[in-house]
């Protein structure tokens, strides 16, 4: 009996991983899996749901290729096989297919190829009024200028965005996967000579179901009772979150919170994020890399010169796109007290924007028509004025300010407008509406700002390679810094002596819009982070709070911290710990142990210790701290969750033969249950004979 | 167990506790009461005990028919105004579906 038992059991094992092994490969035989796909995923605020979901066993649908907007009636009305999946290209991508297509049962979903560049005409998938209810303009405050009434930011802004899809909606890269959908289409699914097309037909499925739904309050409640109640907690949604980067010119005291005395600081701004259509690629060239960049280089230009009297404060504000969150968190916490300065300790505030798409010789210094009407203020910020438009004198581009009555664009400064009146200013390419085509797109991208390098070069000679843009920008970050420096009350005699270096800025370009993954950014980082880079730029979108510190934040902190830092003749432990080494201070500094660049016939750098007063603050919206999810003040931006996202393409069986398989299947069962109930009950007489024998032989 | 081999007083005595078991908010005491003791009631021929079996299998009957009544119309309404409820809704559910309001 026994050897017969590990037999048997041996023969199921066998059999058993056959099967695994075979249903495997079935399953790579029916489907043909896209790996290039980004989802459109779901996003919630304190009253509406925005994106996409396809339900939980995911959307099918027979492939119809879009080239033409005609293509659309096939899918809509004429065509015998809906649903249909929708794959069409970008430039049918617009509010005017999508809300046809909203509307109707027969459309399962939208795949959308996506090219390098974008449409000539531009492109905006974001809204004409970007954060329009979050900023300071409101019916108390300007109510003449609120809801973009005298200026439209983003004109070509069509607002799919913000619109809510109740089909998944998928971007596809004009590549090898693209051409093996269409040539599946043309094979299958294109009628011959107006005859209705044969089944089988091919078909994608797209897996994107959403765990969240209706608002954030809705889904915040839902987080909170699964994980007190629920026996399996299953979170449906996560805060939109990430870090601040603030670096100073003169340490400021860690932990010396809330107001300080003797404090007066100039702030320097910009916006680290951005967003597009899809989850998780926001490329943000003009909109927010050529601002971070010029800061930066700015920065690393007034590292160069003595100390001025008043402070520089350095701000890099995260998640600035959805509801100004890392700037209205900064400004809660200095309301607190509980940030290394408060409100009272700003002098003046500088931010800067879209620099990069200069149309004619002037950048334009925006400021708030409502603050302006104290007299104060108006001084201060006339003061400023003269400031950047004297350091200009001598440069390619001359400071403009747009008509006295228009308000602020879109920018975190206005967040600082609504807790007090700072002067301030905010620099930009546009005199009213963006320069910007492609603002929060996909298309925002290196190609866009002209960061492009001749074939020839290899990927060092390419990161060496100054690109016209990068000199533009040295130009402005040159003339930003002397201009903060001024206003700082620095030495005048020492204002010549600091200029940006255009190779710095083509190099952060080069890491921002083409690659992370070289040299210099690997130079500069800790070995321990070096895993972030890649050979790619990162994603500007902010991302929810339970991931990492996102990549450019990262990288921002890093390159500020070499930047401005000095380097400290310390050993890896003491660079850690720097507690007790004299004239070293953890409450100043932070200390970055850096990689150090590869010297050349070399293959490893020797790393060493930077130490920058640079660090990071939380930029999760004061909303979530407040547990207030209906908030009208604070940005209430979350993201759904989700288990899977997937795409496939595949061919499907018409109906009827479905329908026959399965019922032939399901007879076949019933008969081999009849013939087995009628085999046991005549067992007795069917195998009396022969059974005795042949069990006595094992 | 098998009610064939239990002496009749025995049945009347079990019947009995799962009627009266059932008052405990166990309508499923009832149904099991219902279905088992069903023969013994209607079918089996009479005898001295069965009269009062019949009386509590009627009323375990009764008694589960009410619950299946209210129990469905609770839950109908529930379903059906589940999402327009929202908040309330949500804390009187044990598990919330995903993905739908």
């Amino acid at each position: 009996m026994g050897p017969e038992c590990a037999k048997l059991s041996i023969f199921f094992i066998v059999s058993w991983l056959c099967n695994g092994v075979r249903s495997n490969s079935v399953e790579q035989k029916i489907y043909v899996l896209l790996n290039n796909t980004v989802p459109c995923v779901r996003l919630l605020n304190a009253t509406h749901q925005i994106g996409c979901q396809s339900s939980i066993s995911g959307d099918t649908g027979v492939i119809h290729v879009l080239e033409v907007e005609s293509d659309l009636d096939w899918v809509l009305s004429s065509g015998p096989n809906p649903p249909y999946m929708v794959v069409m290209e970008a430039h049918l991508f617009n509010r005017t297919t999508m809300t046809r297509m909203k509307g109707s049962l027969r459309v399962a979903g939208v795949a959308v190829v996506i090219p390098k560049v974008g449409p000539p005409q531009g492109f905006s998938p974001h809204n004409s009024c970007p954060n329009e209810g979050s900023g300071v303009y409101s019916s108390s405050y300007g109510p003449e200028l609120a809801g973009c009434n005298t200026t439209v930011w983003n004109p070509l802004g069509n607002g799919l965005s913000y619109e809510d899809f109740s089909f998944p909606i998928f971007s596809l890269r004009e590549d090898n996967e693209t051409e093996v959908i269409r040539k599946c289409f043309r094979e299958h699914n294109v009628a011959v000579n107006g005859s209705t097309p044969q089944y089988p037909l091919c078909a994608m499925q797209l897996f994107s179901h959403m765990h969240a739904v209706t608002n954030t309050a809705t889904c915040m409640r839902r987080n909170d009772i699964q994980t007190s109640f629920g026996i399996r907690p299953e979170m449906v949604c996560d805060a939109l979150s990430d870090y601040n980067v603030w670096g100073s010119v003169v340490p400021l005291n860690n932990t010396a919170k809330g107001h300080q005395e003797i404090q007066s600081v100039v702030i320097a701004a910009a916006q680290l994020d951005g967003r597009s259509f899809f989850w998780d690629v926001a490329p943000a060239g003009e909109g927010s890399i050529t601002g971070f960049v010029t800061l930066l280089a700015a920065a690393h230009a007034l590292s160069t010169v003595p100390e001025p009297e008043r402070n520089i404060l350095y701000t890099f504000f995260q998640g600035e796109t959805f509801d100004y969150i890392g700037s209205s968190r900064m400004v809660y916490d200095m309301e607190k007290g509980t940030f290394v300065i408060d409100l009272e300790n700003i002098h003046s505030l500088l931010e800067i924007g879209q620099v990069g798409l200069r149309s004619g010789s002037r950048l334009w210094l925006h400021s708030d028509p409502v603050s302006r009407r104290n007299s104060t203020v108006d001084s201060e910020v006339g003061k400023f004025v003269k400031n950047l438009k004297t350091e200009a004198d001598g440069f390619s581009f001359s400071f403009a300010e747009p008509d006295i009555t228009q308000p602020l664009p879109p920018s975190s400064f206005q967040r600082f407008l609504r807790a007090r009146p700072i002067p301030g200013l905010v620099l930009t390419d546009h005199q009213s509406a963006f320069n910007n085509r492609y603002y929060e797109s996909l298309y925002d991208n290196a190609e866009y700002l002209n960061v492009t390098y001749p074939p020839s070069l290899t990927a060092e000679e390419q990161l060496e390679h100054v690109t016209e843009t990068a000199m533009a920008l040295a130009e402005v970050a040159t003339v930003v810094a002397r201009a903060l420096y001024r206003q700082a009350d620095g030495d005048v005699a020492q204002l010549s002596n600091i200029s940006a270096d255009p190779k710095i800025v083509t190099q952060m370009l080069y890491g921002f819009l083409v690659q992370t993954n070289n040299s210099w950014f690997r130079a500069l980082l800790s070995p321990e982070v070096q895993n972030i880079l890649g050979p790619h730029p990162p994603q500007y979108y902010v991302g929810v709070s339970n991931s990492p510190v996102n990549t450019p934040t990262r990288l921002v902190q890093y390159i500020l911290a070499n930047l401005i830092g000095t380097p400290r003749n310390l050993t890896q432990e003491q660079c850690q710990n720097p507690e007790g080494v004299e004239g070293e201070s953890k409450e100043l500094y932070s200390y970055y142990w850096v990689q150090g660049p590869v010297p050349p016939n070399s293959t490893q750098g020797e790393a060493y210790c930077v130490r920058a007063s640079v660090r990071l603050t939380k930029a999760y919206s004061p909303a979530f701290e407040l547990q207030d999810y209906s908030s009208q003040n604070y940005s209430t931006w979350t993201e759904s969750r989700w288990k899977l996202i997937r795409a496939r393409i595949f061919l499907v069986a018409s109906r009827e033969l479905e329908l026959m398989t399965l019922g032939v299947g399901v007879a076949v069962l019933l008969t081999s249950l009849l013939v087995t109930y009628f085999v046991s009950t005549k067992a007795d007489l069917l195998f009396s004979s022969s059974r005795e024998p042949a069990s006595a032989a094992y | 167990m098998n009610l064939e081999r239990v002496p009749n007083d025995e049945k009347l005595n079990l019947c009995r506790k799962y009627y009266l078991g059932g008052f405990a908010f166990l309508p499923f005491l009832w149904l099991v009461n219902v279905v088992w003791f069903f023969r013994e009631a209607f079918v089996k021929p009479t005898y001295t005990e069965q009269l009062q079996i019949k009386a509590y299998v009627k009323r375990s009957a009764l008694g589960l028919l009410l619950w299946v009544a209210v129990l469905t119309t609770w839950i109908t309404i529930f379903q059906h105004f589940r999402a327009q409820w929202g908040e309330v809704a949500d804390y009187l559910s044990f598990t919330i579906p995903l993905g739908i309001p």
